[in-house]
């Protein structure tokens, strides 16, 4: 597995404060040494797990996790706060970014990220539409870490060929609903290649970083194909999921995803699952 | 299983579901071969296309697909969809089962897993054979698509998912498989190494099936209805046109109580508590609640008028006998509101021939002397590891005359 040569790492993902801090629970923490733990945690801890067992393979990986934390609006308090419980949690935050609500994607534009993750669907939206490659934390309901990271790309995103997208408004999706998807298709890629790369550092079994293709109301056939094309792109996904159409909340609620890729062709009702 | 009817397009859908389209062209080239075999066994055939949405989609005896690959929640117009999970009557199977995976197992116990998926990489084109569950999916679609006819907007359909614990790597060649016997599975779960269980109550499965029996007894723990299939050499033909379910008694639609006395006190004493309780309604086992749901889609078809003609038939085969313990178990599905088309009490006769006459496309049965015995005759059988009869294996010289 010597392809450090593609590698143009490290993989940088960005994610805001208050999915790393459930900010609105502050008043009832009892902890007043650090913000209480948000939703992110358990990524950030399996990314940690992910970044330990890379260098214990490889002493001079340079295809590592890095997180940056992005937080908009802060207070000098708040920004005190964010700094202290991340020491206190021990929690590997590469660089800390605090800017206005309006900055926030100049900011991931010029680190060059790789990856936006948050719980806001309209922030992972609006990401994409700029060509930053953006997917939805998704809410671990517990806060037991996992020993391993788990991503889920789209079938659908990378199952669907170009020329067959702007078929896609005859069945009733909405021009930002098709632009959001041509958008993920793009960014899709890159991304996928760098998992691949991460990925085939670590053998079938026992291995910190577990990828997913899930298709939601897809064909069998769109499966086949995201799969397929992402082995052409050097990712070997490890699970697949294949829904035609069943509501996806209970299955993810098996699967417990940190990244869901999804293919944001869908009315969202519940807000904490993306279907 | 809901009954009320569903009712279309609420507005409250999460996301539209989807009608499976002609098969992606992707895999054209390489499947020029086996297109040919298929077309000469004279199966009809969905046109290979390039083109994803191509409306000329053949319109085979027994479905029609709606233009393109997307299809708005539910509404049905010529269109096939996917029901809701929990509106269905879903079967989970396993690929071991669906399909002949023997030369692969091999590969994998000998050889080691990155053997394994290297090997079901290389051979990905290469469809696998039908494995025992598989003339019962092709069964349960063809009630489907009669389903369908009778009922065209409504959920109470058989949905099959595919789950397995696999890795992805073998997706592909289990989509091709697919799509080479022409199934109408679209809904799976690709674990790679995790436990299924969890994702079959996440569909809300009714009856699962695996070569696994360990989690089969896992699967029968957490209340669902599951059993065991193997592989056995010699296959009678079935049915294509009616589904027929078999079903043992005891361990099976009922608890194991009875079958505890007649292991721990022998046949006399057996004999002694069937006739003292008779009126006492034995309690319920594994397969009850499937036998339930076939009994309510029968149900559908008699509201048609098709009692005579219909394709769903049920069968109890019991090694009770009719004039003694029989009754207990007859009165016991009479005041469930459950009943069979046909009950066979075998007075201890021997399964095997029984099964040969009425052909199966599974029985269900909690003991492995009698599985073995049916699939010597080439019957389609279950094993339920359900009950006492697990620790106490049948003892082929016992006379079990019940």
């Amino acid at each position: 597995m010597e392809d450090n040569k593609n590698c143009t790492g490290p993989l940088m993902i960005a994610l805001q404060y208050n999915d790393l801090f459930d900010l609105l629970s502050i008043s009832t923490s009892t902890n007043t040494d650090a913000l209480p733990k948000g939703r992110a945690f358990t990524f950030i801890k399996a990314v940690q797990t992910v970044n330990e067992r890379l260098v214990d393979q490889n002493k001079t990986e340079s295809l590592l996790f890095e997180v940056i934390l992005i937080a908009k609006e802060c207070s000098e308090e708040i920004k005190m706060k964010i700094v202290e419980s991340v020491k206190h949690y021990g929690l590997e935050i590469g660089k800390f970014y605090f800017c206005k609500k309006e900055e926030l994607i100049n900011t991931l534009q010029s680190n060059k990220v790789k990856l936006f993750i948050s719980t806001d669907r309209d922030d992972v939206c609006k990401a994409l539409h700029t060509g930053i490659p953006a997917a939805l934390l998704y809410d671990q309901a517990d806060h037991h870490v996992l020993n391993q990271l788990k991503v889920i790309l789209s079938g659908e995103v990378i199952g669907f060929s170009e020329d067959s997208l702007d078929s896609l408004s005859d069945f009733g999706f909405s021009e930002t609903q098709i632009e959001t998807f041509k958008a993920a298709k793009i960014c899709m890629k890159e991304f996928a290649v760098l998992i691949g790369q991460m990925r085939r550092r670590f053998g079938h079994e026992n291995s910190p970083l577990c990828t997913c293709v899930l298709t939601t109301w897809g064909s069998r056939n769109i499966c086949a194909t995201a799969i397929k094309t992402l082995r052409e792109w050097g990712l070997d996904v490890d699970e697949v999921y294949c829904l035609a159409g069943a509501p996806c909340s209970p299955i993810l609620a098996v699967v417990k995803p940190h990244i869901l890729w999804d293919s944001g062709l869908h009315n969202m009702t519940d807000s904490s699952a993306p279907c | 299983m809901s009954l009320d009817p569903v009712l279309v397009m609420k507005g409250q859908d999460p996301m539209p579901n989807t009608c499976p389209p002609a098969s992606n062209g992707d895999s054209k080239a390489s499947w020029e071969d086996s297109k040919e075999i298929h077309e000469n066994t004279g199966a009809t055939k969905k046109p290979k296309s390039t083109n994803l949405y191509t409306c000329d989609v053949e319109v085979d005896m027994k479905c029609h697909f709606m233009k393109g690959p997307v299809r708005r929640a539910r509404k049905v117009e010529g269109g096939i969809f996917f029901p809701k999970p929990e509106n269905a009557v879903t079967i989970a199977v396993s690929s071991r089962v669906l399909f002949r995976t023997e030369k692969e197992q091999i590969v994998f116990e000998q050889q080691g897993i990155e053997e394994y998926l290297r090997y079901q990489v290389e051979h990905e084109n290469e469809p696998f054979a039908p494995g025992p569950a598989f003339p019962f999916v092709k069964a349960l679609e063809t009630v489907n698509t009669r389903l369908r006819e009778l009922y065209p907007e409504s959920e109470e359909l058989f949905d099959i998912v595919l789950v397995t614990y696999n890795h992805a790597h073998v997706g592909v060649r289990l989509i091709n498989t697919i799509n080479y016997h022409n199934l109408f599975i679209e809904r799976f779960c690709m674990t790679g190494g995790t436990s299924p269980i969890g994702y079959l109550k996440a569909w809300h499965t009714n009856l699962y099936l695996s070569a696994d029996t360990e989690k089969v007894q896992e699967a029968l723990a957490e209340g669902i209805a599951a059993a065991t299939m193997f592989m056995s050499d010699k296959q009678i033909e079935v049915s294509e046109t009616q589904l027929r379910v078999a079903f043992d008694g005891d361990a099976v639609l009922f608890s194991d109580e009875s079958e505890r006395i007649f292991k721990a006190h022998g046949l006399d004493k057996f004999f002694e508590h069937e006739r003292e309780n008779e009126n006492t309604l034995l309690d319920h086992g594994p397969l009850k609640s499937f036998l339930e749901l076939l009994g309510k889609l029968q149900k559908k078809f008699y509201a048609k008028g098709h009692r005579l003609d219909c394709p769903i038939r049920t069968y109890l085969v019991t090694a009770r006998s009719a004039a003694s313990s029989g009754i207990r178990a007859l009165k016991t599905l009479r005041a469930w509101g459950l009943e069979t088309d046909e009950a066979l009490f075998l007075a201890g006769a021997p399964k095997g021939p029984m099964l040969e006459k009425i052909r199966p496309h599974i029985y269900f049965d909690d003991q492995m002397f009698h599985v073995e015995g049916a699939a010597e005759m080439g019957a389609i059988a279950a094993h339920v590891p359900y009950g006492i009869a697990q620790k106490y294996p049948h003892k082929k010289s016992t006379n079990t005359s019940k």
